[in-house]
Formats: structure tokens, sequence, C-alpha cells
């Protein structure tokens, strides 16, 4: 219990050293909100007025008070362009971002560690020799440049698939929920999943392939062997569990990192998600927006951080022991 | 020899404040110090920043030490925009609005000395003749008249020459001819066919009754009394009427007015359109009218207030009249006033303005925005980074052919062509990409018609009238004469654009010169005029007449 608040601590200090590097980030950035804000039809007065309305008047280190206050109730203030609270855009765009995510993740690690570990069975045959480079050249490849061209052949040429967005032009839902499960939003998810997927599952088949060529050479695998056990069963069964623990860690920690880095996937796809509207809060010096969705992004990580702490100490027994010891 | 006594002190005048630095001011015969043109990054405008590059080119031909510094935009309007005095050269332009239609909003703001200190004259021209006919052409109701006016004031610009005017842009825009029916889609002078007129007017030929139209840019605010964006200003023209429009031909027309009349000078008579109703179904009325325009008189709207600024009294003088009464001859009030003014229901409006009374507040930072409107579309549904749903107002006087009017965004150029050729999109409200892979695209998907139309605004290069050597004339046109406007328009553009040399687009006939179309470029020209106003070349660099000097320091 100790180490599990020990943890809890460690991220939620780090998610404040985030959150106060995020607010002199922006506030040192060249340029200053108010170019972007204040059109050049406003008198000085009015653009003063408009100062002291979002309270940039105030000196800095009054303003970072004021912030951690409220942030302290759950207030990340009003976006600057769009003028609604942060948090209600950033709710709006939030299912998109975790639908694309978690469905890209997913497929991406249940590929990854199964033909990562088929390949370790499959060490030295003429498959590994396919396989290996292809899986790294997808890793390597630029995002956009898989998404072009899918969109290119998929959409463009045999249109099978839409060019972007989230929905048909138009499409009225009763809810969020029924659009998120209509065949159209699937439909439209499929492309971009497929791009992030194909992005993503290097790392899990490399780090699979690996750790499972460590473990098919312990002693419990030649028992296995010995026993007569079937070489599938004893991938599957023996070998591939214990090898899958850090590739349980990489999910974890996947969902934050690609969280934020679905910006290219997004702006390809014209999907709605956080990434899109991170870069255009950044571009318009929108602080309150991209402050927001950066802190939702790095919540998104320590979260994720902390359940991988977790998962480490409820799998591998060694992580809890070591400190008992 | 005036003429050089005055530059010197004015470069005096405008250096006092400066470090000199020692490498200047050395000898009587001082060179040109480096110079920045500041541009926007490549991958913002390209054609500007390729133009930015060729006038460098042809800048060092001259003598002169030039550095291209490409700059955010945030951290150009910063360094340009709100420091008047610091810079030297830059990119820069003004962009096509349907208000724009009549020359006097360029005319006037752009170089008239009272928006020298804020507005729109950034570049601090200056000059009391100019200030005199720009104030002058807004009195004259005689359209003749003030052509002529309008007429003088380009040629002053063009001796003077405060911008390097380079080119008229062309906006490529399309739409699919398999969902529209062609002969409906109209092109508005200036403007292209992205305008009121055409979602009015466009018949569909089949099942597809939506127009989807593309946009890069979400909707920011979607509110009569503010306008926070390119595409703000789209949306609210179709939601809420106004008592003119400028028509397709660039002159405004009755509107939301069955009748304009000027009864004298200073007193207009409109009668309001019998019939007209709010998407709530409550009728239009006078008093709406004028409540729409007493709204940004105070201080809960300061965008649209300059628009009501001439006015001195309204007055309801029938049951569907009202005249106004203005402070002074105005040419321009039934473009800048009767066709910029949004109509807003009173019994909606009335108690938000007064919530706001004694509030920090105004009218533009309301978060929720009542979009009742009176106009030829209403708003159904806005989801910031997706769409924004239009659904036709059956009940108004032109109400539309199309049911909806959708607008997607889709940040990516090359799949807003693919959306087109899918039916994804049916209208290229904006294409961001290089206008040549769209001129192929068309010519492989025979459907798609593709339509440019010469822009209203303008691209230029302008030069700080504040500072030398930028405070010559003669100067600022040899480096203006140097820029060859046809490699710019066929290398940077890619023929998409007109040469310019006026801040009246020449798609405005009747106002703008030809006269100024004139002038002639090359190196040699610009050689010319530097050498007839003394200034020299030596071991291959520029050098300022014999005796002047600056102390200044390029920023």
């Amino acid at each position: 219990m100790k180490l599990v608040l020990e943890r809890f601590a460690h991220n939620a200090l780090a998610l404040l050293a985030v959150t106060t590097i995020l607010f002199f980030m922006f506030r040192l950035m060249p340029g200053t909100p108010l170019a972007a804000y204040i059109s050049e039809n406003l008198n000085a007065d009015q653009q003063q007025q408009i100062l002291e309305q979002f309270g940039l008047d105030k000196p800095m280190w009054r303003q970072y008070l004021i912030y951690l206050g409220n942030l302290a109730h759950g207030e990340l203030g009003l976006s600057f362009f769009q003028r609604r609270p942060v948090l209600a855009i950033l709710l709006e765009v939030l299912p998109n971002s975790l639908i694309l995510t978690l469905t890209s993740l997913t497929i991406a690690y249940i590929f990854g560690v199964l033909a990562g570990a088929w390949l370790a069975w499959r060490r030295g045959s003429w498959v590994e020799g396919v396989a290996i480079p292809v899986v790294l050249a997808t890793r390597a490849a630029p995002e956009f440049w898989i998404g072009m061209v899918l969109l290119a052949i998929l959409s463009f040429k045999f249109g099978w698939f839409p060019s972007g967005g989230a929905s048909s032009p138009g499409m009225v839902y009763a809810g969020e929920w029924q659009r998120m499960f209509s065949l159209d939003y699937l439909h439209h998810l499929a492309l971009p999943v497929f791009t992030l997927a194909l992005y993503l599952q290097g790392l899990p088949l490399l780090l699979m392939r690996s750790n499972m060529l460590e473990v098919m050479h312990e002693e419990f695998v030649t028992m296995a062997r010995m026993k007569g056990l079937s070489e599938w069963r004893i991938v599957i069964r023996h070998a591939a569990r214990n090898a899958m623990l850090p590739v349980v860690t990489a999910f974890a920690l996947g969902i934050g990192l690609s969280m934020g880095g679905n910006v290219v996937i997004e702006t390809v796809f014209s999907w709605p998600g956080i990434g899109r509207l991170l870069v255009q809060a950044v571009a318009n010096l929108d602080y309150p927006l991209a402050q927001g969705a950066f802190l939702m992004i790095a919540a998104v990580l320590a979260v994720m951080n902390f359940v991988a702490d977790l998962l480490y100490m409820t799998l591998d027994p060694r992580v809890t022991h070591g400190r008992r010891g | 020899m005036k003429r050089r006594t005055l530059v010197k002190a004015a470069g005096l005048a405008a250096a006092a404040p400066v470090v000199a630095t020692k490498a200047f001011a050395q000898n009587a015969t001082e060179k040109v110090r480096k110079i920045n043109l500041y541009t926007w990054p490549q991958a913002a405008l390209p054609q500007a920043y390729q133009a930015s590059q060729l006038i460098a080119q042809q800048w060092r031909q001259l003598g002169l030490d030039v550095d291209v510094k490409p700059l955010q935009r945030q951290a150009q309007t910063q360094t340009i925009w709100y420091s008047r005095d610091k810079w030297d050269a830059t990119m820069w332009r003004m962009v096509g609005r349907p208000e724009r239609s009549d020359p006097d909003e360029f005319l006037y703001s752009l170089f008239h000395s009272s928006s020298v200190e804020k507005g729109y004259d950034f570049v601090g021209y200056v000059n009391p003749e100019y200030d005199k006919l720009a104030e002058q052409q807004r009195t004259i109701l005689d359209r003749e008249k003030r052509r002529a006016v309008v007429f003088k004031m380009q040629e002053i610009i063009d001796r003077d020459q405060p911008y390097a005017f380079l080119v008229h842009p062309k906006y490529p825009l399309a739409f699919s001819k398999s969902v529209f029916k062609e002969s409906t889609v109209v092109n508005q002078s200036g403007i292209g066919i992205r305008n009121i007129w055409t979602f009015v007017n466009i018949e569909p030929l089949g099942a597809q009754k939506d127009l989807i139209i593309n946009s890069s840019e979400s909707l920011n605010a979607c509110n009569p009394l503010y306008i926070g964006g390119a595409v703000d200003s789209w949306i609210t023209d179709l939601i809420w009427d106004r008592l003119m429009r400028i028509g397709p031909d660039g002159v405004p027309q009755p509107w939301a007015a069955e009748s304009v009349t000027q009864v004298d000078d200073t007193t207009v008579e409109v009668k309001l359109r019998a019939g007209m109703s709010w998407h709530d179904g409550k009728p239009v009325t006078v008093d709406d009218v004028i409540f729409s325009f007493s709204a940004p008189a105070g201080d809960k709207a300061p965008m649209y207030k300059p628009f009501v600024a001439d006015i001195a009294s309204m007055e309801k003088t029938g049951d569907m009249t009202l005249r106004f009464k203005l402070k002074q001859v105005n040419a321009i009030f039934f473009t800048a006033s009767l066709s910029k003014i949004n109509l807003i229901p009173k019994h909606i409006w009335e108690p938000v303005l007064k919530d706001l009374e004694g509030k920090p507040e105004n009218a533009e930072q309301l978060k929720e925005v009542n979009r009742i409107g009176s106009g030829p579309f209403k708003m159904v549904r806005w989801k910031p980074s997706e769409e924004v749903v239009l659904d036709r107002f059956g009940d108004h006087f032109k109400a539309p052919k199309i049911d909806r009017w959708i607008m997607r965004i889709v940040p990516n150029a090359e799949a807003t062509l693919g959306m087109l050729k899918r039916g994804e999109l049916n209208f290229l409200g904006f294409f961001g990409g290089d206008p040549e892979v769209l001129v192929k695209f068309a010519k492989e998907n025979p459907e798609i018609v593709l339509v440019s139309e010469v822009d209203v605004g303008f691209e230029f290069v302008a030069f700080n009238n504040r500072r030398a050597p930028f405070n010559d004339p003669a100067f600022r046109r040899a480096l203006s004469m140097t820029i060859d406007r046809r490699l710019m328009v066929s290398a940077a553009w890619q023929d998409f654009a007109v040469p310019a040399n006026s801040h009246v687009s020449p798609v405005l006939s009747y106002w703008h010169d030809p006269a100024v179309d004139t002038m002639k470029t090359g190196l040699a020209e610009g050689k010319k005029i530097l050498q007839q106003g003394g200034y020299r070349v030596i071991g291959g660099k520029l050098y300022y007449p014999a005796g002047q000097q600056e102390k200044l320091t390029t920023e």
C-alpha cells in the first residue's frame, strides 16, 4: 500500500511539474496572445479592458497562483478564441481521440504480441527474413506518409473509405453513443485506425519477439518440451505469458503517448480529436485551450503510468518483493 | 536639394532614440545598411515566400545587402504591427471582402495619417494632400466626381510608392456540376463564387440537395456583433440579413430593404421589405431595424461601432419605413453601414445588452449567443472541429433551393480534392494547396468546374516610410521598379494573379485608374532612379547621396 501511495505521489508531482512548465512556457513564447486576439479595430482602452478581463495585466506569479487555484476546482478557464469553457471544448473531442487511440493500440498490440511470438518461434526462417525489415519499415515511415498513401489508394482511387471526418456530412444522431456505434462512424474510423495501428504495431512486435527469444531459452520451456506439449501451446501458454510483461507496460504508456501524438493522423484524416485542437490552439496562442489540451494529455499519461506501475506490481511479484526484503 | 535636406532631417529624427553603431556614420558618404525583408514561412504562404526570395535577388543587384527573414504570423504581427518603428520592409497582404468592393476602406484606412499610430497605416505614410482627398471622396455623392478624386489618390500613391504593390491574387474555387446547375452559380466581382448570391441561387440537379463546402479553419464565433475570422463572416452573412448587400457587380443593392432612397445629402429613407420574419417566427419590424443600428453605438459592440458612427438619428416614419439622419455627407453609407450591420431581433438582444450594462464584458465576449436571425439560412448544428450545418429558411424572401449548407472542417488540402471526387464535398470554398494541382485535378475530373476570380485584395512589400532610406520616395520607387511583376505572377503565383500597382483592384473597374498600370519595371529603371536621386554604387555596394547619414540599426 505504501508503495502504491508512493507511486501515486510520484505521478501527481510529475503532473504538477508539467502544469508549471506549461504555464510558463506559453508565456515565454515569442509574441503575445493579444496580437492574435485583439482586433485592429479596438482602441487602446478596449485592448486594456480585454487584458484585464483575461487577467493578463497582472504579474505572472499572480496569474500562476490564480491558474493553480482554478485548476484545483477543475476550472481550466475560457478559450481566448472560442470564448467557451476549455473543459467543455476538450470533452467534446476527447471521446474521438480515445476511440481512435484505444482501437488502434488494441489492434496493434494484439497483432504485435501474436506476430512477435510467432516470429520468435520461427527464428532463422525465411519468414523472419522478410517480416523484420517490413516491420522496421512501417515503424520508420512517417505517419503522414503512410496516411496519405492509404488515402490515395483506398479512398481516392477505389473509394472504399471516406476521405476524412468522423461521420458523413450532416448526419444526425440521437446521441454520442449512437453515433460512435453507428456503421457510418466506424466506416470513417477504419482508415485512421488502420494507419495508426500499422505505425504502432512495430514496438510490441519487436519487444515481444526479443523477450520471447530470451524466454525460449529458460528452463521451464525446456521442461514443457520434455513434457511433450505442442510447440504452439508452449509458445502461447508458457513462454508468451512471461514475455508479455514489458509489453503490458508499453501498452499503458502507449495510450498516453499516442493521445498527444495523434496530431498527424488527425490532420491527415480530418479527425476531430484532441491533437488537432492542440495544434490550432498553439498556433493561435490560445493559452487556456493549449494548456488545457496539454494538461489533459499529461493527465492521461500520468494515470496510465500509474496503471502501469500497478500492473507491474501485480504481474511481477519481484517489484514488491524486492522492496519488502 | 530641398528634398535631400528633408530626408536627412527625417532620418536623423527617426534615428534619435536608436543607438548608433560604429560601422555607420564614419564617412560623409555612407553605405546603405543591411535591409531585413520579413516574410511568411514557406509552409504558411508559399507564394509570398517565393516572391520575397525573388525580390531580394533583384534588390541585391542594386548593391543592397538584403536578408530574407521568415516569421510566424504571430511573431510578424508583433514585430511589424505592434512595433511600428523597428522594421524596414516586409511582405504583407490585404484580403478581399464584399464591403471592400467600395474602394473607400483601402483608400482611407491604408494611407490616411489618422491610422499611422495604431491603425492600418502601419507603414507610416503621411501626406496631407492625400489625407484631404481621402476625406473628400467620402463626402462626394456624385459618382463621376468621386471617381476623379479616387483616380488622383491612386496617382499620388503610384508616385510615392509607400508600398511596392505586387499582385492581386486569383483564388481558384470549384464546384461539382454533376450536383449543381452550372448557370445558377454566381461569381461576385472581386470575391469569387463563394458568396451569398451563389448560396441562395444555386440549384441542385438530383437527389443531393445539400451543399457541402470545406474550410481549413473552424468557426470561431457565430455572433452578429463580432467577427473572429474569415469563416465567421461566411456564416454570419447567411444567418443574419442586412438592409443592403453588395451585389455580384460590387455595387450595394437593397436586400432586406425594399427600397433605399437618398432624400438629401444627409438623409436616407429606407422602406423595409414586407412579410419578413425571424427564425423564431416573430415578424421583422422597423423597430428591430432601428434597434440593430443603435445597438453597436454604445460600447458593447466595438467592432461594429465605426459603421454607425455617422448616424445622427433614426426616425420611424411609417409601419415599414424609417429615416436615417447623418452627421455629415457620407458617400459610403450604403456600403459601410447599410450593407454591413446585421439585423438582430430586438426581443432577444435588448435584454442581453441590458444585462451587459455596467459590466466590463461586451457583446463580443458572450459565451452563448442566440443565433436567431432572419437570413436565408438558420443554424442547426455546430461541432467546432467537424462541421457547421445550416438549414434553409423557407420563409425567406430569397429562400435557398438547397436544403442544407454544410461546412466541413478539412485541414488536409489534398484530402479536399479526394472528397470533391467522392462527393463528400461538392463545393470547394477554399484550397490551401498548389493551384496547379487543382487545375490538373479539374482537367481529370470533367464534372468539376474551376472558377478563379481576381481578388479585391493584394499582396505587397510594405516599406517602413518612417525609416531611412525608405523615407525617401525616390528610394522606394527605385526598389519597387526593380521588382519584375511578370516574374512574380508566373514564378511565385503560377499565373494565379495579375500584376498590381494600386490599392484599388482592377476588378473594381469603375474605380481603378488604368494610368497607374503603366509603371516601367526592371533593374535598369531602378538603377536610373537611384542615380538621379544621388545614390552611388561603390565596389558593388549602394551608398547614400553625399553628405547624407543615418544612424539606424537593422532589426
